[in-house]
């Protein structure tokens, strides 16, 4: 199952805050704060880092389970781009950095659920 | 029972004024859960909002009331829609699983003879931070049902798919 791009919505309501209370704690001033989380909810904007963290801490959630789609896409080109540099011949072989190109690879058969 | 349960899945209860919607991404996770109501045209509008759940959720699955069958007895603008909501899960190559009345009484609540509100209470204490808040009062014979028990029955529906069959 391809994850939602993110699970904003399901939480805030799981806490029984309105938009505007979450605008609110997000920093946003002057009318409307809720927009900006109505945006972010309807997967319209994709929020700035700060935001993101800001939503980690309302929620008690980590980023990459509330953005769980965003972190999938992410974590596949990640992976894809790894592939490729595991593929490049180095001069100078080195163990710490083929083990690290070599795990970023194999994300997917390291974490299977993601699938 | 379910064997994949990491599945996401939209569960519709057409009714009299509009219509009740749950999401669930296995049995534990209530993603959303509602009711719309409408004045008018409404089987259209119904459709609408259906597509846009579709659309937005992107579910495996569209879980959906028994209009035909001993038990159910429906009003023909309800058979039409479930015709057509059927047609739409189609479009999208949605699965479409369909529950009784009698079906969603005997999972829930083991008894077949139970009643409504038991039932929206059963799921209120399931589903304490999404649902507790929206758990009308018990209805008086006098009085006519609460908008907010539509949302049960979509939830009711959802929460039925995940179980075993009997």
């Amino acid at each position: 199952m391809k994850p939602l791009p993110n699970y904003l919505q399901s939480q805030r309501k799981r806490l029984a805050l309105s938009q505007d209370e979450v605008g609110f704690l997000l920093g946003v001033r002057g009318w409307g704060k809720g927009e900006k989380v109505c945006r972010d909810e309807n997967f319209v904007r994709e929020p700035s880092l700060q935001d993101a963290l800001v939503y980690q801490e309302i929620y008690g959630k980590p980023v990459s389970e509330l953005f769980a789609g965003l972190y999938r896409q992410v974590q596949g080109e990640v992976q894809a781009r790894a592939k490729y540099l595991s593929f490049r011949k180095l001069r100078k072989p080195n163990v710490r950095k083929q083990q690290t190109i070599i795990r970023l690879a194999n994300l997917a058969k390291i974490n299977p659920s993601n699938q | 029972m379910i064997q994949n349960r990491a599945i996401r899945i939209l569960a519709i209860a057409p009714l009299t004024r509009g219509f009740g919607y749950a999401v669930m991404e296995g049995p534990e996770n209530l993603l959303a859960a509602g009711n719309k109501g409408f004045r008018s045209n409404k089987n259209a509008k119904t459709l609408a909002w259906v597509e846009k759940f579709i659309n937005r959720y992107q579910p495996t699955v569209l879980v959906l009331p028994k209009v035909y069958g001993k038990d159910t007895h429906r009003a023909k603008r309800i058979q039409l829609l479930h015709h057509e909501l059927v047609v739409l899960a189609g479009k999208h190559l949605l699965k479409v699983r369909q529950f009784s009345a009698t079906q969603q009484r005997d999972q829930l609540l083991a008894d077949p003879k139970g009643t409504k509100y038991e039932m929206a209470e059963k799921l209120a204490a399931q589903f304490p931070a999404e649902l507790a808040d929206r758990l009308p009062p018990k209805r008086k014979p006098w009085m006519s049902e609460d908008p907010r028990m539509d949302t049960f029955d979509a939830v009711g529906l959802a929460a039925v798919f995940w179980k075993p069959l009997k």
